[in-house]
């Protein structure tokens, strides 16, 4: 047995077993069969997109960032979190200028899909750039 | 401890610091008859990361850097070397 083949097969245990524990947590039949399958399709697709090396020795956590795709995402979190953090500040200026005592909570929400947004967009962009 | 001067350090700190990494590993990859993902697969990192490395959009850490230059059975100094902008060194 190759060393991809055991890879495969623990990622497969994992799928059952995380199937098997939504099932078991109240999740109907096809939904913890489709969330496993779909959760199997993800380690078949992670050691190709170029994000991920298969380390076999790190045995559960097989799946690893290299020491580019580390430096992109980190790069990509931080200019998430700067974005964020910055259109929390205007957010609570223009809450102050208006003279509001309160920011309303769905706020954060907003704040929070922007960092997503940009944290997602820098990824993309830094991979195309290096490409 | 293996610590030997075998640079040119006739460069000022100024001129070093305008100065670009240049590699040849694309040429002693396919010297060695490897393809990208052979050698990303000895020195564990991604294809993406050796075609980044071989164009020179991605600088390598020390460690990669000596990984590669051992795959590729050749001195690190003689895989990667500082060269001016658009011009030999």
């Amino acid at each position: 047995m190759n060393a991809m083949s055991t890879y495969y097969l623990s990622r497969a245990a994992l799928c059952i077993g995380f199937a098997t524990l939504l099932i078991i947590s109240g999740a109907e039949l096809w939904v913890g069969i489709l969330a496993g399958l779909l959760t199997f399709g993800w380690f078949l697709l992670a050691p190709r997109i170029g994000r991920y090396v298969v380390r076999h020795e790190a045995g559960v956590a097989a799946l690893h960032r290299d020491e580019r795709a580390q430096a992109i995402n980190n790069a990509a979190a931080r200019n998430g979190f700067v974005v964020a953090m910055l259109a929390a500040g205007a957010v609570v200026v223009h809450a102050i200028l208006r003279a509001q005592s309160t920011v309303p909570v769905d706020v954060l929400e907003w704040l929070m899909l922007l960092g997503i947004v940009v944290y997602s967009a820098s990824d993309i962009w830094m991979r195309r750039r290096q490409a | 401890m293996r610590c030997e001067l075998t640079y040119d350090v006739s460069y000022t700190l100024h001129r070093v610091a305008t100065l670009n990494l240049d590699n040849c590993v694309r040429q002693l990859r396919l010297k060695q008859d490897l393809t990208q993902e052979a050698l990303a697969a000895t020195v564990g990192v991604t294809r993406q990361t050796i075609i980044a490395v071989e164009k020179g959009k991605f600088v390598p850490s020390v460690k990669l850097a000596l990984q590669l230059a051992a795959a590729l059975g050749a001195p690190v100094g003689k895989l990667f070397w500082l060269e001016r902008k658009g011009g030999a060194g």
